[in-house]
C-alpha cells in the first residue's frame, strides 16, 4: 500500500472509490474542483496495482483570515483494506497540507450519527470532538455530528520539521467513514 | 467602435439594461426591456437587440427561438460585433465549439481589440486544443491589457503547452519581478512552483533546482519542493544530496512507496541482499509502518524470505489484519514464494489447531482464537488462488464454522464460487453477506457486481437501490453520479443476455460521462488562472487529452463494438415496439408539437426532480459548490434520449462502432485487442487498407496471438477475390506490405502451419487455428475438432472451455452433437462446480442457440465477445 498526494489522474479513480464505499457521492466536477483548488490536500492509498483502495478528499473553508480551516468532504477506505490504518494515515498527511500550505487551524468534518466505526476513529484515533449535532444534515434525513481537530500540534512540529513521530495516536482501527 | 446601427440615447439606455440582467441572470427582465426597444416600429428590426433577446431566450431554456431571433439580429446586421459576439455564445452554449470559434473571428473583424470576445475565443481555442490559435489570442489579450494578472500567466501558459519553454520562463521571470511584490502567499507560491514545473519540463534540472532554492522561503508548499528537488538530484546524480532529500519525506510520510525506491537509487544499492538490509534499517525506524516490511518480502530470496514473511504472517494472524492476502498475493508471481508461504500456513493452522500457537515451539506464548480464524481465512484465499476450488471450500467452511457473523468470510465464499465458475452460488453468498451489514456500501456494490456477473440486472438494481437518492429510479441516480463501474458491467452482462440494445444504452451512458468529463475542463480555463493552481491545470490538461484511455471506457466501447458487429452481420428484424404514439401517420407540424410536448414535459419532470434534490442537498453545506455548478442550466444542449431498441436498430452500425474505436486507436494503441475491433469493422466496411493497418498493428504487438492469425486468414481469402477488382495503386500498397505478413503463403497454408505451432500451446489457438482450418479446408474437420476440444493445454480455462462450446453449438465445426455432449461432459469433470457445464441449466447459456446459420462472417461474432467475464476481479 502507498500513500501519496493526488494527482489530477488520481480524481477519477477517487470517484470510482467513493462509488464503491459511500452514500454521499459527487460528479466529476466536484473533484476537479478539490483537485484544482487546493490540490495540496487529497490523499491517496494504492495498492501495488496502482489501484486506490483509500482516499481523502480535503478542502479550505476560506472564511475570514482569523478562522482559516480545512474540511474533510469525502474520506473512504475499501472494505477489503481495514484494519491497516490508512484512514488514520491519509487524515495525517492531509492536516499536515492544510497547516502548511494554508495556515489552517483545525479541520471540520461531518459523520453520521449511526456511523460509530468512523465517529470512534475520529474521536480515539485522531483526536476530533464532537462540536455539535447537525439534525438532518443527510440527505436521507439522518442527523450530522459536526467534529473538528485543533492541528495546532500540526503547525508546531511543522516548525520543529521532525512531523510523524508524535503525531500517531494509538489506534488500530481505520474504518471508512462518511462526512 | 460605434455599433453598425446606433440606438437613440434612450432605446441604447435600455439595450444597456438588456446586456446588465443577462449578466445578472435577470432574463425576465431582460426580456421585458427588449420588448420596450423591439414594440417601437422604428427599431421592431433591430439587429443587436434581436440577438440578445434570443441569448436571453436561450438562458430561458427556449433553444429554438433562440436560435431564430438571433439569427434574424445578426441577418439584420452583419457587420455587428455583438450579433456575432451572441452567434457564438449560442453556439458554445450547445458546445459546437467549431462554430463558435468561427462567430467569435467574425465579431473580431468588425471589433479588433474587444477583450471579452478575445477571452470568450482563447477559452475556446484551449477548450479545442488550438494552441497555436490560443497562443495568438493571448498575445493579443496581453498587449491590449500589460497590467492584468491573467494575461501574463495566460500569455507564458500559451507558450509552455507549445513546448517553447525559454519563451515561458522569460515571462513569467518578467510577471514576477515587475508585477508581483509580497506579501508572498499561497498563489505566489503556486506561481513560483510553476515555473520551476516549466524550467524542470525544459530537462534543466540544474537551474531548476536553483530556481527551488532561490525561491525556497517563498514557497509554502513544502512537500512539492522536496519532492521536487529530490527527483532533480537523482537525474543530475548528486546522490548524497537526493539521498537526504529522501531520507527526509520519510520522516514526513513513512507510507510512501516511491521515497524508498528512490533513496534505494541515491543509496546506488542493486544487491538484493543489500536492499533486504536496507530495509531492516526503516522498519526500525519506522516500527508501525507497513511499507518497509512490505517491500523487504519483494527483495528477499530464499531463506530470508521464508525467515521475513514468517513474521510478516504471524504479525499479521496474530492482529487479525483482513487483508494480509490481498497484501501479499504479489508475491505469488515467484513460485517458490507461493510454496513458501503455503507451507507457513498450514503449519499454523496445523499448530493452531492443536496447541493454539503458530509453531511447535513448547515456549512460544498462545494466539488468541482468532489467529486460526484468520490463518484459515489466508487458506481459503490462498488455495482459491491457485484454483484449488475444493481446499478453498474447506477452509473457508472451517472459518465460517469457527466464527459465523464474519462478513468476509461470506465475500470471499462467494469469489471461491465465481472464480469456480458458478455465478449464481457467487452471488448468493454475497447476497448473505449484504444482508449481515446492509449500512455497508461497498458489501452492497460487491453483491450488485456478482448479480450482474450472473446475469440478474434488475436484481442488481434493487441492489444498488438501497443506496441510491429515493424516489428517483436507481439506474438515473446510478447515472446521474457517473457511476461507471455498475454501467459497464451493465452493459457488459446485457451483452450476454443478447439484450442488444440495452447493452448499447449502458455503453452510451459511460461513453457520454466522458464527454461531459471533457466539457467539465472549460470553467477551470479561467478558474485556474485566478487560483494560480497552474501545475494542476497542466495536469487537468495533460489528463483530458488521453481521458478515453481509462479501462471504463476501453470496456464500454468493447461492448458497444462487439455489439454492432453482431447486429451488422445478424440485424434485427421486427419493427421496434415503442410505447409512444403512432408518430409515421402523423403530419411533421404535429410531429414537431408532439416532440416539443414530449420534450416540455420532460424538461419539466427534471426541473421538478431537480428541484426537490436540491431542496434535500441544501442542508449539506459542502454541496454548495457543485449545487452551484449543476443549478439546472438551461443553456446544457439537451442529448437525445437513448432508447435501447431505436439504438439495436441503427441504420449504420459500423459507423456507430467506428465512433467507439477512435479513441481506442490512439490512447489503447498498446492493446492488440484494439487493433483486432479495428480489423472486425473494416473488414465488413471492405476497406483494404484500413484492414491491413489494422492486421500491422496488431501483428507487431503478439503476431503469433489466435485473433491475428484469424485476422490474416480471412484477409488472404478476402484478397484473393477482391485483389483484381482493386483500384490498382491501392493493391500495389496492400501486396508490397503483405509480404512480411504472408511470407507468400496461401491461406490454407498459414492455417496449417499454425496448427502445427503456436495453436498447440494455449487453448485459444487450437479453437482459432483449427476454426480457420476447417472453414478452408472441411474435409479436415476431424482434425480441428480434436485440436479445438482438446483439453490438455496449459493455460485451459473455463472461459476457454465455454469458447470451445459456444464455437461447437454454432456449427463451426459442423454438425457434432454426440462431440459436444462429450466435450461438456469431459469439461465437467475438469470443473465440476462451472454451471456452464452443468447438465440441463437454463441460465447457462441465454436463449441464443437457435440454428446456426452457417456464413462467412459469423465465426466473428463469437469470436469477438470474449474474455470480459473471464475470471477477474
Amino acid at each position: 500500500m502507498n500513500i501519496r498526494c493526488a494527482r489530477p489522474s488520481d480524481l477519477m479513480n477517487m470517484q470510482h472509490c467513493n462509488l464503491l464505499c459511500l452514500p454521499e457521492n459527487y460528479q466529476m466536477k466536484y473533484y476537479f474542483y478539490h483537485g484544482l483548488s487546493w490540490p495540496q490536500l487529497s490523499y491517496v492509498a494504492e495498492d501495488e496495482k496502482g489501484h486506490i483502495v483509500g482516499y481523502v478528499l480535503a478542502k479550505m473553508e476560506e472564511d475570514g483570515e482569523d478562522n482559516r480551516h480545512g474540511h474533510i468532504t469525502s474520506l473512504a477506505v475499501k472494505r477489503s483494506h481495514r484494519r491497516l490504518g490508512l484512514a488514520q494515515k491519509l487524515m495525517n498527511q492531509a492536516s499536515l497540507a492544510m497547516v502548511e500550505c494554508f495556515q489552517a487551524k483545525y479541520v471540520s468534518l461531518h459523520v453520521r450519527k449511526s456511523n460509530r466505526a468512523a465517529l470512534n476513529l475520529y474521536t480515539n484515533s485522531l483526536g476530533f470532538k464532537i462540536l455539535e449535532i447537525e439534525p438532518k444534515y443527510y440527505a436521507d434525513g439522518e442527523d450530522a455530528y459536526s467534529m473538528m481537530r485543533d492541528l495546532s500540534a500540526f503547525a508546531s512540529e511543522n516548525k520543529t520539521d521532525n512531523q510523524s513521530d508524535n503525531l500517531e495516536i494509538k489506534s488500530d482501527s481505520a474504518i471508512i467513514s462518511q462526512c | 467602435m460605434p455599433p453598425s446601427n446606433p440606438l437613440p440615447p434612450k432605446e441604447n439606455a435600455l439595450f444597456k439594461r438588456i446586456l446588465r440582467c443577462y449578466e445578472h441572470k435577470q432574463y425576465k427582465n431582460g426580456l421585458k426591456f427588449a420588448k420596450q426597444i423591439l414594440s417601437n416600429p422604428k427599431f421592431a428590426e433591430h439587429g443587436e437587440t434581436l440577438a440578445m433577446k434570443g441569448l436571453t431566450l436561450n438562458c430561458l431554456g427556449r433553444k429554438d427561438e433562440a436560435y431564430e431571433y438571433v439569427r434574424r439580429g445578426l441577418r439584420n446586421d452583419l457587420k455587428s460585433p455583438v450579433c456575432w459576439h451572441v452567434y457564438g455564445l449560442l453556439q458554445r452554449s450547445d458546445k459546437k465549439y467549431d462554430e463558435a470559434i468561427k462567430c467569435y473571428r467574425n465579431a473580431l473583424k468588425w471589433e479588433k481589440e474587444n477583450i471579452q470576445i478575445l477571452r470568450d475565443l482563447s477559452l475556446l481555442q484551449i477548450q479545442m486544443r488550438d494552441l497555436e490559435g490560443y497562443k495568438d489570442t493571448r498575445y493579443q489579450l496581453f498587449t491590449l491589457r500589460p497590467t492584468q494578472r491573467a494575461s501574463w500567466i495566460g500569455f507564458a501558459m500559451s507558450y509552455h503547452l507549445l513546448g517553447d519553454y525559454e519563451m515561458a520562463n522569460s515571462i513569467l521571470d518578467a510577471f514576477r519581478t515587475n508585477q508581483m511584490k509580497g506579501p508572498y502567499d499561497y498563489e505566489h507560491s503556486e506561481l513560483l512552483l510553476y515555473q520551476n514545473m516549466v524550467l524542470a519540463e525544459s530537462g534543466q534540472y540544474e537551474r531548476a533546482l536553483l530556481h527551488l532554492h532561490k525561491f525556497q522561503s517563498q514557497i509554502s508548499d513544502k512537500l512539492s519542493i522536496k519532492e521536487t528537488s529530490g527527483e532533480y538530484y537523482l537525474k543530475l546524480k548528486r546522490f548524497k544530496e537526493a539521498e537526504a532529500v529522501y531520507e527526509d519525506l520519510l520522516k514526513r510520510n513513512p507510507e510512501n512507496v516511491m521515497y524508498y525506491q528512490k533513496l534505494i537509487e541515491a543509496k546506488q544499492l542493486s544487491d538484493p541482499d543489500e536492499k533486504v538490509a536496507f530495509f531492516d534499517v526503516y522498519k526500525k525506524e519506522y516500527p508501525k509502518s507497513i511499507a518497509p516490511r512490505r517491500l523487504q518480502l519483494t527483495e528477499a530470496r530464499a531463506q530470508a524470505f521464508g525467515r521475513l514473511v514468517d513474521e510478516y504472517l504471524r504479525h499479521g494472524l496474530h492482529k487479525g489484519i483482513p487483508p494480509l492476502f490481498v497484501d501479499l498475493r504479489s508475491l505469488y508471481a515467484d513460485q517458490s514464494k507461493a510454496d513458501t508461504i503455503e507451507k507457513l500456513v498450514l503449519q499454523y493452522i496445523e499448530n493452531l489447531t492443536k496447541s493454539g500457537t503458530f509453531s511447535s515451539e513448547p515456549e512460544e506464548v498462545k494466539q488468541p482464537a482468532s489467529a486460526l480464524l484468520w490463518a484459515y481465512y489466508f487458506a481459503a484465499q490462498h488455495f482459491d488462488y491457485k484454483k484449488d476450488t475444493d481446499r478453498a471450500l474447506h477452509y473457508i467452511d472451517a472459518a465460517i464454522e469457527h466464527t459465523p457473523t464474519l462478513i468476509e468470510l461470506f465475500i470471499v465464499k462467494g469469489r471461491i464460487f465465481k472464480h469456480a465458475g458458478d455465478p449464481v452460488s457467487a452471488y448468493q453468498w454475497l447476497e448473505e453477506a449484504q444482508a449481515m451489514d446492509t449500512a455497508d456500501r461497498y458489501v452492497n456494490s460487491k453483491c450488485a457486481r456478482y448479480m450482474l456477473r450472473a446475469g440478474h440486472v434488475k436484481r442488481a438494481e434493487d441492489m444498488c437501490a438501497k443506496f441510491t437518492r429515493e424516489g428517483v429510479p436507481a439506474t438515473e441516480n446510478l447515472n446521474e453520479m457517473q457511476c461507471m463501474w455498475f454501467q459497464t458491467e451493465a452493459a457488459a452482462a446485457y451483452q450476454r443476455l443478447h439484450q442488444w440494445g440495452d447493452a448499447l444504452k449502458k455503453a452510451h451512458e459511460v461513453d457520454r460521462h466522458f464527454s461531459e468529463i471533457m466539457e467539465d475542463q472549460f470553467d477551470f480555463h479561467s478558474y485556474c488562472m485566478r487560483k494560480m493552481t497552474l501545475r494542476s491545470y497542466v495536469g487537468l490538461l495533460r489528463l483530458e487529452d488521453v481521458l478515453r484511455s481509462h479501462p471504463f471506457y476501453f470496456r464500454c466501447a468493447r461492448v458497444a463494438i462487439q455489439v454492432y458487429l453482431r447486429l451488422y452481420t445478424q440485424p434485427l428484424q421486427d419493427a421496434p415496439q415503442t410505447a409512444e404514439p403512432d408518430t409515421e401517420n402523423l403530419a411533421p407540424s404535429e410531429l414537431k408539437k408532439l416532440r416539443n410536448k414530449q420534450r416540455k414535459a420532460k424538461r419539466k419532470a427534471e426541473q421538478e426532480s431537480a428541484l426537490a434534490a436540491q431542496v434535500q442537498v441544501k442542508r449539506e453545506q459542502h454541496h454548495k459548490a457543485r449545487q452551484q455548478q449543476e443549478q439546472g442550466d438551461p443553456e446544457a444542449p439537451q442529448l437525445d434520449e437513448l432508447i435501447p431498441d431505436k439504438l439495436a436498430r441503427a441504420e449504420d452500425p459500423l459507423q456507430q462502432a467506428i465512433k467507439f474505436l477512435q479513441p481506442l486507436r490512439t490512447l489503447a494503441a498498446d492493446r492488440i485487442e484494439t487493433h483486432l475491433m479495428a480489423f472486425e469493422i473494416y473488414f465488413r466496411k471492405e476497406r483494404p487498407l484500413l484492414m491491413l493497418q489494422s492486421i500491422k498493428r496488431a501483428w507487431r504487438i503478439d503476431p503469433l496471438h489466435h485473433h491475428v492469425h484469424s485476422c490474416l486468414v480471412r484477409f488472404r481469402c478476402w484478397l484473393d477475390s477482391a485483389l483484381h477488382s482493386m483500384n490498382q495503386s491501392v493493391a500495389a500498397v496492400v501486396q508490397a506490405n503483405c509480404q512480411q505478413l504472408f511470407k507468400d503463403r496461401t491461406a490454407i497454408q498459414m492455417a496449417e502451419e499454425y496448427l502445427e505451432g503456436p495453436a498447440l500451446r494455449s487453448q485459444a489457438g487450437a479453437l482459432w487455428g483449427s476454426r480457420e482450418l476447417r472453414r478452408l479446408a472441411p474435409s479436415r474437420a476431424p482434425h480441428a475438432l480434436r485440436l479445438a476440444t482438446a483439453l490438455h493445454y496449459a493455460d485451459l480455462s473455463i472461459q476457454g472451455c465455454v469458447e470451445v462450446l459456444d464455437s461447437l453449438r454454432e456449427g463451426d465445426f459442423g454438425p457434432c452433437e454426440e462431440e459436444i455432449e462429450r466435450y461438456i461432459e469431459a469439461c465437467r469433470a475438469k470443473f465440476p462446480y462451472a454451471i456452464a457445464f452443468k447438465p440441463a441449466q437454463p441460465q447457462t447459456q441465454p436463449q441464443s442457440q437457435t440454428q446456426p446459420e452457417l456464413n462467412d462472417n459469423h465465426v466473428d461474432d463469437n469470436v469477438l465477445q470474449s474474455t470480459e467475464n473471464a475470471v477477474s476481479n
